[in-house]
């Protein structure tokens, strides 16, 4: 297929100093030095300044903008149609752990060979900075009339305990480490999330930049951090591991992989076993029709009910 | 010809099986068979019954006047003797049963049937409800079902508890030793269902145990049977035709009464297709996912569309209520993506296990904003299979959801038919503008005179996809004007569907088109309204039955040129406000002069709808339904 002969992207809206660029450039520079092929690549977003990513990008890509917390849904609609696609999901903590928490927790289940990039800023900045699933309690940023009375969700354990095999974390303002991260979790084969801590410089004047610059660090220093599941017998040990690391958080805030287990079948091969045709089928190429004329013959089906 | 059998219990007491093992031995003597399952939203112990005709000639309704009742326990005699003519066979030991000792009644069926039975001056057991009957001039047959259980499993050598399910066999076989045909049938079909040795013995032992002592009521011959014919109840027909059509993709959430169809599916994963490319004959996969909710469902299915595969959900009403976020941005993106509505009784959970069709109005408007959706409803078990693959052919034309619906009287109806009445051959597919090899970043909303612009799927060219107003790239547009263009697309679609689509093939007519009478009617009445029309006709009564098979864009022309010579136009539909009713007066301007309505949940007989135009045509502008337990 020809690239494009003009490639005018989108105009970006997001507000100056917004962590959604760190996201965006990092995205990016995982793609291009993944090389990937620019038409295989599908990035479907939810709803919030988030879910305008896909329009804003500056290569080649298909977008998927969805709605509000379903992100999730058509990412695997598409990619199960298509397994050759490199499918990556931009969508917010409201989107993801708020209106679609469901869905979350589902995917997880399923373990569908995609990246989950999760946009977590504490707000719901497109509608005036309410709190967010992962604004903790007792928290009054901004916009917000009286300190926030939910506790939060922890994207980290919440994704270990729903089966994502790939759990890491990073930083907006640390494009490097993020598109490192973007790269190992588009390489991970199985559901990969990656929750980005990400200020909001207009609605979360508690996490800023400076609030993060300071207590960020990096998992990969921490000597003895072995955060990968060799053998099915380590799962529950470095779950658990995981699950104790995600809850440190104050003055020190560690970034990086904290779960991958490979071991987990992926959804396709679930499928595969039951289909096996569906290994070498993509369902997107199968020709269903011939000229107008069906392809598929179901004498076999209306065999069974015969009388 | 025609013959009504029903057959009643418990759930889980084998009702449905005992209705297939006869269904099937009446079918391979040559008969057509149409047959309704009723049952309560519960897994054991609530009355379920499945009543069938039986015909020389295709059936396509059920009776209110039941010729052969078999039960298993005292409940169905309690909720079905009245509606019989011809015999009960019941079981010996429920004789003494009192209706108040009968828990699994609900009160209000039990307080009307002892005010029945005491008006009557009788008193409330099993044998006062068959003493009336009697005195109506129909016949008992009584059965030891405890004595035929202890019999059989002596004569096989197996202990009781093994040779249980010898009671239904029992039921089964005095039925059919009714109908006069020769018992191999019965056998055969007691074969197939049991496979296991000793399951196909104990039963064949009690079958011809009790088919010795019961003499024919009716002399049914064999009767000769040209061609394939299949049982097929709607959902599997409605999953045949998806399959047939290309189906690649199929998501669903868990709901009655439409599950059931996701599940065939899933067991038919993988089908065989000619592989146009090398002319072999090869595999191909069919992905089902069961989502985590019905919103994901339709999302999923979306998402798939994108890709170019065919793409459903199936759902009900509640799940349907959930769809309506995920259909509006399917109407929004353009996405060619089937929705299949079993319809039962709303609103909220409503009647889960019962029919309906109170969600036509729904099924239009279905999500905010205005954007097309094509609704399309079947009327039989051929048109639920035919319609599934029109679906997806709509779908793919104008590039906009597709609702099919199908209610609960037909999901878990079935019918006996031929299979050259699918129309194989005939059935073509239409992808409309997709484009194989596009170029570059394509304008996936390009404007165009009708409205459909060029379609590309996912992973062949840079394509946007928003749920926000956009422009043709698929970018968020706000500006006013794009606007008016874009908005003006997407609807000019659902014109361009109207002027395309023949009115003939969205409305089926039959009988008299020179009848002063007309009949609006649509989705599973039909069958009760050809019947009850054929049988007026035969009395001098003439009526032209107009059956409505797209509600979206509407046939109006059509519709409006054949009611305009009609004095009595009667709607019969299964909802209070006359849904149909609505439309047409919308579109067309005229109004029915009469309606026939029914929302107890059950589906309609043709003899009450007989009735029912009749007490029309005397006059009566809305005429009631109550029929069916």
């Amino acid at each position: 297929m020809a690239v494009p002969k003009v490639w005018i992207p989108e105009w970006n809206d997001w507000c100056p100093g917004c962590g959604n660029f760190g996201i965006i450039n990092a995205e990016q520079q995982a793609l291009s030095e993944l090389g990937l092929t620019p038409e295989d690549v599908v990035v479907v977003s939810g709803i919030g300044c988030s879910g305008k990513t896909p329009h804003f990008f500056r290569l080649p890509i298909s977008g998927v903008h969805t709605l509000h917390g379903r992100a999730l849904t058509f990412a695997t609609g598409i990619k199960l149609s298509n397994p050759e696609l490199t499918v990556i999901v931009n969508a917010g903590d409201g989107d993801q752990l708020g209106i679609g928490a469901g869905h979350f927790v589902n995917a997880g289940r399923r373990n569908v060979d995609m990246l989950v990039i999760l946009h977590d800023n504490g707000v719901y900045g497109l509608t005036k900075g309410q709190a967010s699933p992962t604004l903790r309690r007792g928290e009054k940023t901004k916009s917000l009339p009286r300190p926030n009375i939910n506790d939060n969700v922890n994207p980290i354990a919440l994704a270990i305990s729903s089966g994502y095999t790939f759990v890491a974390r990073s930083y907006a303002y640390d494009v490097k480490h993020l598109k490192e991260m973007i790269k190992a979790g588009i390489k991970h084969k199985g559901l990969a999330l990656i929750d980005v801590l990400q200020p909001c410089p207009t609605y979360n004047d508690i996490h800023t930049k400076e609030y993060y610059d300071k207590r960020v660090y990096k998992l990969e220093t921490e000597p003895g951090w072995d955060p990968v599941v060799r053998k099915p017998e380590e799962e529950g040990e470095k779950m658990a591991k995981a699950m104790l690391k995600s809850l440190e958080w104050g003055e020190r805030i560690p970034i990086g992989l904290f779960y991958q287990n490979e071991l987990v079948p992926s959804y396709e091969e679930r499928i595969a076993t039951n289909a096996p045709s569906y290994k070498d089928r993509n369902p997107s190429k199968v020709r269903f029709e011939d000229a107008g004329r069906y392809t598929t013959i179901i004498d076999d089906i209306l065999k069974e009910k015969e009388i | 010809m025609k013959i009504s059998w029903e057959i009643g219990g418990a759930q889980g007491a084998g009702v449905d099986t005992s209705a297939n093992i006869f269904g099937a031995a009446v079918a391979s003597a040559g008969y057509y068979i149409y047959g309704n399952r009723e049952y309560y939203s519960n897994i054991k112990g609530r009355h379920s019954y499945f009543n069938l005709t039986i015909s020389d000639k295709r059936a396509r309704s059920i009776s209110s006047v039941v010729d052969i009742l078999a039960t298993f326990d005292a409940e169905t005699v309690f909720q079905h003797f009245t509606e019989v003519r011809g015999v009960i066979i019941y079981n010996k030991g429920v004789k003494d049963t009192k209706l108040d000792r009968v828990q699994s009644m609900e009160p209000e069926i039990q307080e009307r049937v002892k005010e029945f039975l005491e008006s009557k001056g009788l008193g409330t057991t099993v044998a006062d409800a068959l003493k009336y009957v009697e005195s109506k001039g129909v016949k008992l047959i009584e059965l030891d079902y405890d004595e035929i259980v202890k019999k059989t499993a002596e004569s096989v050598g197996v202990p009781m508890s093994v040779a249980e399910r010898a009671k239904n066999t029992a039921a089964i076989a005095a039925s059919y030793a009714l109908t006069g045909l020769k018992k191999d049938y019965l056998m055969d079909a007691l074969k197939k269902t049991f496979k296991q040795e000793t399951f196909v013995k104990i039963n064949s032992i009690a079958a011809e145990m009790v088919m010795a002592g019961i003499k024919p009521m009716f002399q049914l011959k064999e009767l000769p049977k040209q061609g394939r014919r299949i049982q097929v109840d709607g959902n599997t027909a409605v999953a045949m035709g998806k399959i047939f059509a290309g189906l690649s993709f199929q998501s669903y959430y868990p709901i009655t009464p439409a599950s059931d169809e996701s599940v065939y599916i899933e067991a038919h994963q993988e089908v065989m297709a000619v592989d146009p490319e090398t002319g072999d004959k090869r595999k191909r996969p069919i992905v089902v996912v069961q989502s985590e909710d019905e919103l994901a469902a339709i999302n999923m299915a979306s998402g798939a569309a994108l890709t170019g595969v065919r793409a459903a959900t199936a759902t009900s009403g509640p799940g349907f209520s959930l769809m309506a976020e995920g259909i509006g941005w399917a109407g929004m993106n353009e996405v060619p993506v089937v929705v299949t509505y079993y319809i039962r009784g709303g609103p909220s959970t409503g009647q889960p296990t019962r029919t309906s069709q109170a969600d036509l109005l729904f099924a239009m408007h279905v999500g905010h904003g205005e954007f097309p959706r094509i609704v399309i409803a079947s009327s039989d078990h051929v048109e639920a299979f035919q319609d599934a693959v029109w679906a997806f052919n709509l779908a793919e034309r104008y590039q906009t959801p597709v609702i099919h619906l199908v209610e609960k009287a037909i999901a878990n109806a079935y019918s006996i038919f031929d299979v050259s009445e699918l129309e194989l051959d005939r059935l073509r597919a239409e992808r409309g503008k997709l484009v194989e090899t596009p170029d570059g970043e394509f304008q996936r909303f390009k404007f165009t005179e009708d409205g459909i612009s060029p379609r590309v799927v996912l992973g062949k060219a840079y394509v946007f996809y928003t749920g926000d107003e956009h422009n043709e790239l698929g970018h968020i547009s706000e500006d006013s004007e794009n606007r008016i263009k874009m908005y003006e697309k997407r609807l000019l679609k659902l014109r361009t569907a109207d002027r395309e689509i023949p009115e003939e093939e969205r409305i089926k007519v039959h009988g008299d088109a020179d009848a002063r009478i007309a009949v609006i009617t649509w989705g599973s009445p039909k069958g009760a309204v050809l019947d009850s029309v054929e049988q007026l006709s035969g009395e001098g009564v003439k009526a032209q039955v107009i059956q409505i098979r797209m509600f979206n864009p509407f046939p109006k022309n059509l519709v409006k040129k054949l009611l305009s010579n009609k004095e009595v136009i009667i709607d019969v539909e299964g909802n209070y406000e006359g849904q149909a009713g609505v439309i047409t007066k919308l579109a067309t301007g005229i109004e029915p002069t009469n309606y026939i309505l029914k929302w107890n949940g059950r589906p309609m007989t043709w003899d009450e709808v007989y009735d029912g135009i009749k007490l029309a045509l005397k006059g009566e502008k809305r005429v009631v339904l109550h029929g069916g337990a």
